[in-house]
Parts: C-alpha cells; sequence; structure tokens
C-alpha cells in the first residue's frame, strides 16, 4: 500500500486554483498545432474539453459510441446546475457551495477540488449564456434561480426539465464548430477498446468501429477520458442504454487507479420496475419531493388495496415520522435506504409484487390547488402518466430508488490527470469531486468546470512540461494493444458461437445481485458473497454465453457482451472496496456502522481517506490510499433529524 | 452575401420563386374568372365580345402582358418540375405502408401529397386551353362587330366548345385539380415566404380552401351553364 | 408481472448493410407486456431470436426516455408510432391490441443512408449544424449572465426551438425527406437571442445550403414534420427560417 500525491497546489484554499493556474506552463501558440490530443467521449466533460482544446489550437480527435456526440447521456439531465451567481441575493457563497458540496459527500473528497468548483462554477452560466443556452428567465429579462435538493439558497439554473440537454447542446455546438474550422476531427460509433501506454505515458488507444468492427489506431500526446460514469454495472439503472464503464476500465487494466468505486449514488424518485422486460428505469426530477409526501399502509395487509382505501391512520408517512425536520426533503440516500427498508419489512405497493413506495400529491393538491400543481410539475405528471399509464392527479405516484450517479471513477490529482501520465479523466469518469454522495444539480456543474476550465489548462502544462515525442500509429506497442483487443473480442465470439445464456441474462443477473447485496444497504457478508457469485457470474459468461452475429458487422449484442466482459470485473472491485470501507458514509451504507437510531456512522479517524485500486491481474488488485486532508472545514455529522 | 443562382435554387430560394409565381398565377387566375363571369351576361355575347376586344385594342402591348405571363408560368412550371425530381431523389425508396397522417397539425392530404400531380395536370390544361380559345382564335374564329369595330367572335367560340360534352367535362376535370393546387397552394406559398404566424395559419389555411373552392367553381359554372342552361348558341 | 399479455405478428425491414437490398420478415412476438415500451417489445423478440440462433434486428436506441433522439424509425407508415409527441423508446404496447401485425420500417431518405435493419445514419444532421447552428464564442471569461437581458417570452420562444433531440422522425415523415423542421428549429433558437443575432445572416445562408448539399428535399409545407416530432416543434420555425434567409438576401450580415 503506497499513499498517493494529489499534487495539490500550496496556498490558502481559495488563492490554490490561481496559483496553480499560474504555475502552469503554457504551449507556444504556434507549437500547439503540433499536438495532437484524443478526447474520449462527448458529454458535457467531453464536448466542452473537446471544443476547448481545439479552439486552442491543439489537434483534437473526439471519440463517441453514440450516432452523434450530441446524444451523450448528459443529455439527460433534468434538473439544473449549480453556481454562486448569488443573483437572488439570499447569501450565497463560493465558499457556501463548497461547503454544502463537501458536506454532502459526507466528508470524502478532497478539499481543494471540491473549491474550485465551486470557485469556477459561475463562470459555466456565463459560458453557456453566451453560447445561447436557452435557460429560464424571470419576466423581467433576468435569469432565474431555484432551489434545489435541498439547498438553503437559490443557486440551480435551469432550462425547464432539460438543462442537461441543453447544456450538452451548447457544448456540442460549440464542439461542430470546431470540426467545421478543422480543429477536431470527430469519430462517432467508435468504442475505445484500449489505452496505449508508451514508456508510462498514455500515448494512443484503440477504437472499434461500431458499424464496421474494424480496429481502429489513434496516436497522440495526451489522452482526455470523458466517457461517463458505471452505473450500468447495475443493469437496471437511470443511465442510458449504451452507457459503459469499458473505456475506463481498459484504461484501468492498464495501470491507471480506479478510486472509490464503491460510492454509488441510487436516487430515490424513479419510476418503479413494472416487469421482467424492463430496460431501464426512469428518474423524475427529485424536486416531486418538494409537494409530495412519500407514504406507504402500515399494515402490510393494506399493500394489495388501492390506495385511496387506506384511512389516513393507517398509512405510515415513514420520512416525516423518523426525519421531522427535513420530513420528505431528506438527501437521496437516506430516502432511498428508507425506502428499501420499508420495502423490505413487506410493506412495498408496487404494481403486481414490485417494490415501491407512494408519492402522493393529494395534500399539496388541496392545499395548492391543481392548477398550482400542474404549474410546477405539469412535465413531470405527465411524462409519469405516460409511461405507466396512472394518472398522478388522481391517484398517488408509485416511486422506487435507481442507480443514478458513480461518485468513484477512475483516480486523478488536481490537474485531473491520472497516475498514469498524459492521462487526463474528466467529468463523472473521474473519482470525482463529490465525494460518497453528489448533490443535486452539480453534476453538469462538474463535467462543464472539468471540460472547459480545467483540463484545456493542465493538458497545456503537462504537453509544455514533458514535450511528447511524436507517436505514429505503427509503434510496436499499437501492434501489441490492436492484437491483446482483437483476441479478446474473438474469444468472446468463440464462446458466443456455443453458448446458451444471452448476454442480456447474464447482466440481468449481475444487475440483481449488484442491487441486493452492493446497493443501497451492504454488509459484510453480503460482500463477500457478491464477490463469490460475480465471479461465479464471470465464469459462467466466459463460458456459455451466446452472441449472436458476427464481429465485423455492426452487432450492438457484442458491443454489449464488451461492456459486460468489463463490468464483472469492475463489479467485484466494486464488492472488495465496499467491504473494506468499514464505515458508512455518503451513500455508501454499512449496516454494521450505524449509530443507535440507524445513522450512517462515519469513521473520520481510519476512513478519511481514498481508496484507489491498482489492478495486478483478473480479480487482483492493490490498494493505495490517498489520505484527505480537511484544513478548512470541521468534520460535522449530517443529521436531518 | 447570397449569390443569385444559389438565392433562386437553394432548398428556400426556390421555394420563394415558387411562391411569388404562384401568388402572381394565383391573381391572374382571378382576374381571368372576373372577366369570364362576363359571359353570364345575357346578351348574346356583347358584353364577353367587348371585354375580349379590349384585349385586342391593346395591340402589340397584349402580347408583352402575354409573355410576362407566359414566363411567370414557364418559370413556376419549371421550378416545380425540378424540385419534385429533387425531392424525388431526397426518397429514393418509399415506405412499405404509406405514410398516415398522425393528424394534429399536419397538412398532409391528397392535396398536398400531389401538388406536381395537380400541377402537370394544369400544365397540359393550360396547353389545351391556350390552342382552344387564344391560338385558335386568332387563326379560325369568326368575327362579329364590337362597337363598329371587328373583332372575333370568342363568345360564339366559347359556345361552340361547351355545346360539346366532352369540353365540358375535360373543363370541369380540369378545375377539380386546379382546386387541389390552390387548396395546399395558397397556404404554402405563404409559409413558404415565411409569412405566417402560428397564430394565423388556421386561418390562412381557411382561406385558402375558400379561394380555392370559389375559383374552382367560378370556372366550372361556366361550361355547366352554356351546356345545361345557355344553349344553344346564338347564331 | 404484468396482468395480461399479448400476441403480436411483426412484418420488420431486415437489411445487412447499406449495400443489402433489403426486405421485409415476419416474428412473432408472443407474450408481450402491455406496460413494457416499444423498445422492451424488441428486445424480448430478440432475446428469442438470439436463443433460435438467428440475428437480432438492429435498432438504435440510448437513454430510452425521450430525450437523446437516438431511436427512432417507422410503425406502420408513423414515425415513432401512433402517439403524439412520442419517441418509439416512450411508446408503450398499451398502444395496440391484441393480434395486431405491426410494419416497422427504417427512417428512408437519401440523406440517411441505412446501415442495418432499422439503423440509420443521421451525420447529415451533424453538418447541417458545423455549417452554423452555433454562437461563434470561444470558452474563457464572458461578460456577467445577466449582462444581457432576455424578455422571457423570446426566451420561452428560443427554448421550444432548442428542444429539438435531432431524432430525424420530421425527415422520414416527411414526403420529400427535407430537413426544414431541424434546420430551422436551429436557426430559430439562435436568431431569436440576443447572442446569437451578430451571425444570423451568415448561419441561415450556410445551413441551408448544407442542407441542400446533404441530399434532404425542400419543404412543401405539409407539415407532417410537426406531427411527428416528439418535441411538438412547430413548422412556425421553418417560417422563421424563410424570413432569416430573405432577410440575408438583403443584408450583409
Amino acid at each position: 500500500m503506497t499513499t498517493l500525491d494529489p499534487n495539490v497546489p500550496d496556498g490558502p484554499l481559495h488563492k490554490k486554483w490561481d496559483n496553480r493556474r499560474e504555475e502552469l506552463k503554457l504551449v507556444a501558440p504556434n507549437n500547439k498545432k503540433k499536438h495532437n490530443i484524443i478526447v474520449v467521449g462527448t458529454g458535457l466533460a467531453g464536448a466542452s474539453a473537446a471544443a476547448t482544446l481545439g479552439e486552442l489550437g491543439y489537434n483534437v480527435k473526439s471519440f463517441c459510441i453514440q450516432d452523434s456526440p450530441r446524444r451523450a447521456h448528459s443529455i439527460a439531465a433534468q434538473g439544473g446546475i449549480n453556481a454562486t451567481k448569488n443573483y437572488p441575493n439570499d447569501g450565497d457563497s463560493i465558499w457556501r457551495l463548497f461547503y454544502d458540496t463537501i458536506k454532502g459527500g459526507d466528508f470524502r473528497s478532497r478539499e481543494s477540488n471540491t473549491y474550485r468548483l465551486a470557485q469556477v462554477a459561475g463562470n459555466i452560466i456565463d459560458q453557456a449564456v453566451a453560447q445561447g443556452v436557452p435557460f429560464a428567465r424571470e419576466y423581467g429579462g433576468e435569469l432565474a434561480n431555484r432551489s434545489f435538493g435541498g439547498a438553503q439558497v437559490s443557486r440551480t439554473f435551469y432550462a425547464r426539465g432539460q438543462t442537461g440537454q441543453q447544456l450538452l447542446l451548447g457544448a456540442y455546438q460549440a464542439l461542430q464548430r470546431q470540426v467545421e474550422r478543422g480543429k477536431v476531427q470527430m469519430y462517432p460509433r467508435r468504442e475505445m477498446l484500449d489505452l496505449v501506454v508508451v514508456d508510462g505515458k498514455a500515448r494512443g488507444i484503440i477504437t472499434r468501429n461500431l458499424v464496421t468492427g474494424e480496429m481502429e489506431r489513434h496516436a497522440g500526446d495526451a489522452v482526455v477520458l470523458c466517457s461517463g460514469g458505471y452505473g450500468r454495472v447495475y443493469f437496471l439503472s437511470t443511465n442510458a442504454f449504451n452507457s459503459n464503464a469499458t473505456a475506463a476500465w481498459r484504461c484501468h487494466k492498464r495501470g491507471a487507479m480506479f478510486a472509490n468505486p464503491c460510492y454509488v449514488q441510487i436516487h430515490p424518485t424513479c419510476i418503479p420496475q413494472s416487469g421482467d422486460y424492463q430496460s431501464k428505469l426512469t428518474l423524475m426530477s427529485e424536486s416531486l419531493r418538494n409537494d409530495g409526501r412519500v407514504w406507504v399502509p402500515k399494515n402490510k395487509e393494506d399493500c394489495s388495496k388501492p390506495p385511496e382505501q387506506i384511512p389516513e391512520e393507517d398509512r405510515d408517512y415513514y420520512l416525516e415520522r423518523r426525519y421531522p425536520a427535513f420530513g420528505n426533503l431528506v438527501p437521496r440516500d437516506v430516502a432511498s435506504r428508507n425506502a428499501k427498508y420499508v420495502c423490505d419489512e413487506g410493506r412495498s405497493v408496487g404494481r403486481g409484487g414490485a417494490r415501491a413506495v407512494y408519492l402522493d400529491f393529494r395534500d399539496a393538491i388541496e392545499e395548492q390547488g391543481r392548477e398550482a400543481i400542474k404549474d410546477k410539475y405539469g412535465n413531470l405528471f405527465h411524462m409519469y402518466e405516460k409511461i405507466t399509464d396512472e394518472d398522478p392527479y388522481e391517484v398517488p405516484m408509485r416511486i422506487y430508488p435507481a442507480v443514478h450517479y458513480t461518485m468513484g471513477g477512475l483516480w486523478v490529482d488536481y490537474n485531473l490527470m491520472s497516475n498514469l501520465d498524459g492521462l487526463f479523466v474528466a467529468g463523472e469518469a473521474n473519482f470525482s469531486d463529490h465525494g460518497a454522495n453528489r448533490l443535486g444539480a452539480s453534476a453538469l456543474m462538474q463535467g462543464l468546470a472539468d471540460g472547459y476550465f480545467i483540463v484545456p489548462h493542465t493538458v497545456g502544462d503537462y504537453l509544455a512540461r514533458h514535450r511528447p515525442d511524436p507517436m505514429r500509429p505503427d509503434h510496436n506497442k499499437f501492434d501489441q494493444c490492436e492484437e491483446e483487443t482483437r483476441q479478446h473480442i474473438q474469444k468472446m465470439m468463440d464462446v458466443g458461437k456455443n453458448g446458451s445464456r444471452t448476454v442480456i441474462e447474464i447482466y440481468r443477473e449481475l444487475g440483481k445481485l449488484m442491487y441486493d447485496k452492493v446497493g443501497v444497504s451492504r454488509t459484510k457478508e453480503g460482500l463477500e458473497e457478491a464477490r463469490e457469485e460475480i465471479r461465479e457470474l464471470r465464469d459462467q459468461f466466459w463460458n456459455d454465453v451466446k452472441i449472436p452475429g458476427e464481429a465485423d458487422n455492426y452487432n450492438k449484442m457484442l458491443e454489449v457482451a464488451g461492456r459486460l466482459a468489463d463490468f464483472l470485473e469492475l463489479a467485484e472491485v466494486m464488492a472488495m472496496d465496499a467491504s473494506e470501507r468499514e464505515e458508512s458514509c455518503g451513500c455508501h451504507f454499512r449496516e454494521e456502522y450505524q449509530s443507535d437510531d440507524g445513522e450512517a456512522a462515519r469513521n473520520d479517524d481510519e476512513f478519511t481517506n481514498v481508496f484507489a485500486w491498482d489492478y495486478k491481474d483478473e480479480g487482483e488488485w492493490e490498494k493505495h490510499v490517498e489520505d484527505l486532508e480537511f484544513e478548512n472545514v470541521e468534520l460535522s455529522t449530517r443529521s436531518y433529524k | 452575401m447570397i449569390p443569385l443562382k444559389k438565392a433562386l435554387t437553394s432548398p428556400v430560394g426556390r421555394k420563394f420563386v415558387m411562391s411569388i409565381s404562384g401568388i402572381a398565377l394565383v391573381l391572374f387566375v382571378i382576374v381571368h374568372l372576373l372577366g369570364n363571369l362576363t359571359l353570364y351576361v345575357p346578351d348574346g355575347g356583347e358584353t364577353f365580345n367587348r371585354y375580349a376586344a379590349g384585349f385586342e385594342a391593346m395591340g402589340p402591348f397584349l402580347y408583352v402582358i402575354e409573355l410576362g405571363l407566359l414566363a411567370v408560368i414557364l418559370i413556376h412550371i419549371g421550378w416545380g418540375i425540378t424540385t419534385a425530381i429533387k425531392n424525388r431523389k431526397a426518397r429514393p425508396e418509399d415506405y412499405d405502408e404509406s405514410t398516415e397522417t398522425k393528424g394534429g397539425p399536419s397538412r398532409l392530404s391528397l392535396a398536398s401529397k400531389n401538388m406536381i400531380v395537380s400541377g402537370v395536370v394544369l400544365g397540359f390544361f393550360l396547353i389545351v386551353h391556350i390552342w382552344h380559345f387564344r391560338v385558335r382564335k386568332d387563326f379560325v374564329g369568326e368575327t362579329t362587330e364590337v362597337d363598329g369595330q371587328e373583332a372575333t367572335n370568342l363568345y360564339a367560340m366559347v359556345h361552340e366548345a361547351f355545346a360539346d360534352p366532352f369540353w365540358v367535362v375535360f373543363y370541369v376535370g380540369c378545375m377539380v385539380f386546379l382546386a387541389f393546387h390552390l387548396r395546399h397552394g395558397f397556404w404554402s406559398a405563404l409559409q413558404s415566404l415565411g409569412a405566417m404566424k402560428p397564430e394565423w395559419s388556421k386561418a390562412i389555411y381557411a382561406i385558402g380552401f375558400f379561394v380555392a373552392v370559389v375559383l374552382a367553381v367560378g370556372f366550372m359554372g361556366i361550361p355547366l351553364y352554356i351546356y345545361f342552361v345557355d344553349l344553344p348558341p346564338p347564331v | 408481472m404484468a396482468d395480461e399479455t399479448m400476441d403480436l405478428t411483426l412484418r420488420v425491414w431486415r437489411q445487412n448493410g447499406p449495400d443489402d437490398k433489403g426486405r421485409f420478415e415476419e416474428y412473432a412476438a408472443e407474450g408481450i407486456s402491455p406496460h413494457s415500451s416499444f423498445l422492451e417489445m424488441l428486445d424480448q423478440v430478440n432475446e428469442r431470436l438470439i436463443h433460435q440462433g438467428k440475428e437480432p434486428i438492429a435498432f438504435d436506441s440510448d437513454c430510452r426516455e425521450g430525450i437523446c433522439g437516438t431511436c427512432g424509425f417507422v410503425v406502420n407508415g408513423q414515425a415513432h408510432g401512433p402517439e403524439p409527441a412520442t419517441t418509439v423508446c416512450q411508446l408503450h404496447m398499451r398502444n395496440f391490441s391484441d393480434g395486431d401485425t405491426i410494419t416497422i420500417e427504417p427512417w428512408r431518405a437519401k440523406a440517411f443512408p441505412v446501415i442495418k435493419d432499422l439503423v440509420v445514419d443521421r451525420e447529415a444532421f451533424d453538418r447541417i449544424i458545423s455549417a452554423g447552428g452555433y454562437v461563434s464564442v470561444g470558452t474563457g471569461p464572458k461578460p456577467d449572465a445577466n449582462a444581457v437581458k432576455v424578455p422571457k417570452p423570446i426566451s420561452d420562444k428560443a427554448f421550444d426551438s432548442a428542444a429539438c433531440i435531432g431524432c430525424g422522425a420530421c425527415v422520414a415523415a416527411c414526403p420529400n425527406a427535407a430537413a426544414s423542421l431541424f434546420t430551422g428549429a436551429k436557426i430559430t433558437h439562435l436568431a431569436l437571442l440576443p447572442q446569437g443575432r451578430p451571425e444570423r445572416g451568415q448561419r441561415v445562408k450556410n445551413m441551408v445550403h448544407q442542407m441542400e448539399e446533404e441530399g434532404f428535399g425542400n419543404c412543401s409545407n405539409i407539415g407532417e414534420c410537426e406531427a411527428v416530432c416528439p418535441k411538438e416543434i412547430s413548422v412556425s420555425n421553418i417560417a422563421k427560417m424563410k424570413r432569416e434567409y430573405l432577410r440575408a438576401l438583403f443584408t450583409d450580415s
């Protein structure tokens, strides 16, 4: 076990980023065009990084698995983006956003990174507005703000329920502008399948053309990985069908450390599963909890009754009961965990045995009128009705938690560079600034902060310091990596010809196992079992998976098989990380570590740190630790009672 | 700046050309119908022939007007046909299941889908019609006297033609296509020029229907009136 | 878990690649829950095909919540199927009845060549955006976001246009395979906002000409595009595009 150096700049917290920027070496304008930079992923982080690097004069190659960069999953973010503009004059400041974020993350993130995030957040709004992002406005023509996720100030900017879409389109358009200028070359429908490391430095990638199946080599002087999170390891999640961890995982297997894999955010307000055919869970903005009341019947026998037949005294508004101060507005992890508990007790109200709790608007409609509720949540109610065929104005919504975001990811230093030189990781793909739990409206903020304002500068510094020699894709390392990738695919196809279980069948099984044992609530025993079962499932995959079609063609199931193969490895390190983190913090709840009244109990003495896992061999990792130093904030205990 | 050629042939520009020439033709057709209404005057053709003689009196100037009109017609046809060919190329393979409208704001109809069909029929009609009354007038028309001057007895020609049920059916039939063409064309011309606000769109679409029906019925009425009411032709 | 299920017959377009001629094939979709989405129904059919050793039906999808614009094909002659304002991933099987035969075809347009079965190549849309669908601002210090006020009605209208998800249903439903609604929406979004105004002339010119270069047809103002649009983008965006073009004809900016 070694200790990792986060490369944090000197100086007081609020001067750190300025100091670092002053230290950063610059690349001369005429030298920039000599550098090739590879950016993987075109979500908020990837699109903004590629656009900005292109604009600075570097030659950028941008890759995405979708058919267009505009479709990256950032597009689906609904709620909003935080920034400390303090337009409503309600006392917001950089310090407050920083503090809320670090406290929300249960003091498991790096102070310096989180502070910088809060610092640059305001610039993001200016940037987006200049790009023509149509944020919501007041009648006076100024930008509108709302309070989000229980924040005490209104610092969230939004564009109806489609903030992610509008911000991504802004970044995508900036990217397409660079494509037009010839500074960015776009490679859609490409999946990164390997990282080429030469002399300890990231020098290129191997991609598979998802249309022709061809292997392609791309050499560069730095690789910026913006490939998103790994929530799809749970199969059912709010992530997109194609979201995956493969690019990050292949970097991990080439030496990049994976940090805090057990930190997974499970969002409380999703539409519950309705059948075994289900392919995804749809999130509904948690703003619904502002007016909706969460309940289940007190008695199991009532669960099958229509909700209107359950009298008031037989309803258990369990969040209001357990958390009188915050009630239905407790943080996401607390709400999710409690939903699981009441369902474990057999008081689930899902359709045909599915797990669900009620989110009831009856009282809000009575108090404020149907119109007021429609004004606030009309589009969400509409969406809910479209999916479930139930009218939430008449019957309570049914909700259940679903995996939504992963705080863990590749370990990065303050410059967002991984432990591999030249491999930068931005957005959800890195282990991020959110610690053990992410607050609402801060994922968009982080993706864009990384992509627009941080990575473009730190990449330049790396290039100026290391002056990498030109790299050509005929270097023997590329031969080797391409060959290994080919063999990996061939091996899958060979098994796939004769196997008996479809990719999706194995995948669903992995997902269920992860929800049960590496989900909202975890135990040592469960995690040990999970590891065992994951290994068995992995064996099953490599011996009995069935894959249709050919490798030299559009083959969706082959794509998914490759991603599943990686998830089957990642799942194991998640379980291991969760097992070794013997405390409860943020989204990571270990049943052994709770207070007398059932709340998460942190162990700051032993676990004020980051676990970063170094891949050794299949199923074997070496654990490294980064100690988190808190010089500016005092570690307090969250309480929502 | 947009080069002129591009301005006239780009996807937006070519529709400007179609719209402006289309609107010009609608105006012409309105004037044409107003003139033709004199056929209904029961005076043995005096008013109508006087109206027709008025054009002849213009002398060479009439040819200028006619050539101008012809140019507009040719432009409308030329642009219409090339646009239709381009559109065909943009969808080389058709759906097996024919497109079924989702309703709502859609104007998908027999009329809107088949503008080129109604347009080609009207083009053919135009050739026949010009030959029938314009060319033949100059060469085979008998003469009559209008205000002491010799003039073509167009009234007699019209009556002669519409004594024949074939021509009655032909003219009435072609006017059905005119109705279809204008039903979509009127609204479409305004939308193509960008002169449409969503709030007005319903009203303009309704006015388009009204224009189409009034013009078509107005023209259909003439052969029908002559054939069923105003026969035999006067000597 | 579902209460009752339904059995359907699918007529699906199968095409092995851009050069393959393609043909319809019939499949039975049995035991389908009315609560499943159309794509989940196809998932189930595909699982069975895989077990039978056959190639599954290729179709694109990603977010499966109607926002990414990846999915889309023509169901019984209607882009994204019978429900208005819905992508095919949000179309639920309760819109169909037991025993129905459903015909499924890819978007058909010269500018959207078929890659495989129901998967088409929509890069033409990206190239239209590249031609001018952006505001030319670099990353860096910008004026404060509230420095320029935008009246709420204008901002709301700009949002309505910006809501386009680029799925291509407008092109698919247009008898001329025109991309006017897609292009018009982006032009309108940016022309309405003060930030987009300096480039409006160049933008409309370049985007319209790119649209032609990509081989899209010409708008005949039929409006089926709006009817099938999952985001209900209005054809008034097309009218706005025409006005912008007209304006560009006579001005320098």
